[in-house]
């Protein structure tokens, strides 16, 4: 019986363990056809493999391409390495400063309560200010989008800006005429 | 011996090692030098960033095929149309890299587009897995390690793309002459 044709490429990448590779040389060695579609294989394995890209082609850029990488990276006081460093080395501070943080929090609350007219006794300032009255919504859903420029202009000029508009790229005709308009 | 990517003499052996090596991986994703040069660039950038200690030299190759060939197959999903604008310019004779015997170039292109063709025909699974045998001369346990399968999935992976290769390739010869 003629081998597998898996198995023969399997033993044409070199991947074939013992005993299966023996069986295969030993078979190859009195049957023409199995050694035929070896050698079919090589060859377009051969053919593949020669449309490979040319090497001057790939290598061209690669000391261009360290060196931008080095200089990014390495001739600059080393930054990642340094920051992670220095966390390290203050990271068990850090977990007890946090528990801290948390546990005058939780402390507050335990002694203050947590019900609306005590946030005078913790925050008085924040308290007086912070009534529904005082309350704004500065941000619509609708954005900035939703006007027109000369809407937008309109408004400034309200406001008593004056706004000077030009477009990139153009160079305004005659300048004095623009100064006269501002005064 | 264990890798640490941001350490420059480590780094500099990595990139040494296996610069060849990914951007062929990502060349015959991309096929063009400027985005493979681009892409191998940014790979060495994430590894760099990545701030990690690999156990030995290989983890650290396997890594970064892995980040190549993902950078490379996501810029041809992300650029399919654009890449064929430029696909067409670079068929032009005028922009081809060197021009040798003039005949012989054209023999050359005209072997690798069926090469390529070929192979791009393959499905990705399959497709992934030839070049990476063929052109980067990786053995089947790498190749299990970069696309996280297993040996004997590479094995057959191996062989069902060779089979269809081989169809390909032979209906193409079938055309031409």
């Amino acid at each position: 019986m003629c081998i597998d044709s898996q198995m023969l490429s399997a033993y044409l990448d070199g991947e074939l363990p013992e005993p299966y590779r023996t069986q295969v040389e030993e078979h190859l060695e009195h049957c023409a056809a199995c050694r035929k579609h070896l050698d079919d294989m090589r060859a377009l394995e051969r053919r593949i493999q020669s449309s490979e890209f040319p090497e001057e082609q790939l290598m061209r850029n690669k000391d261009r391409i360290f060196s931008l990488l080095d200089k990014k990276y390495f001739q600059n006081g080393n930054k990642v390495s340094f920051i992670r460093r220095r966390l390290e080395i203050s990271l068990p501070s850090l977990i007890t400063a946090a528990a801290a943080v948390v546990f005058i929090f939780i402390g507050g609350f335990m002694f203050f309560g947590t019900s609306s007219e005590q946030t005078e006794d913790i925050l008085p300032s924040f308290a007086l200010q912070a009534d529904s009255a005082n309350v704004h919504y500065v941000s619509d859903t609708a954005g900035l989008e939703s006007y027109t420029l000369e809407e937008i202009l309109q408004y400034l000029d309200s406001k008593g800006y004056n706004v000077d508009i030009s477009i990139k790229g153009l160079q305004p005709l005659e300048t004095t005429q623009s100064t006269e308009v501002v005064e | 011996m264990e890798i640490k990517s941001t350490d420059r003499d480590d780094f500099k052996r990595v990139y040494d090692e296996n610069y060849h090596l990914l951007i062929q991986v990502i060349m015959h994703i991309v096929y063009n030098i400027e985005i493979a040069e681009d892409l191998t660039q940014e790979t060495f950038e994430r590894f760099y960033v990545k701030n990690m200690t690999f156990p030995s030299e290989d983890d650290a190759k396997y890594w970064l095929i892995r980040v190549a060939k993902n950078l490379a197959l996501n810029h041809v999903r992300r650029n399919k149309r654009e890449i064929e604008i430029v696909e067409k310019a670079r068929h032009n004779p005028s922009s081809s890299v060197e021009m040798r015997d003039a005949a012989q170039v054209a023999v050359e292109a005209d072997e690798r587009r069926a090469v390529r063709n070929a192979i791009e025909s393959l499905p990705e699974n399959l497709r992934l897995v030839i070049q990476l045998k063929e052109y980067s001369g990786l053995d089947y346990k790498a190749i299990a390690k970069v696309l996280g399968i297993s040996e004997t999935n590479v094995k057959v992976r191996v062989y069902r793309a060779r089979k269809k290769l081989e169809e390909a390739l032979s209906t193409e010869d079938r055309d031409v002459y």
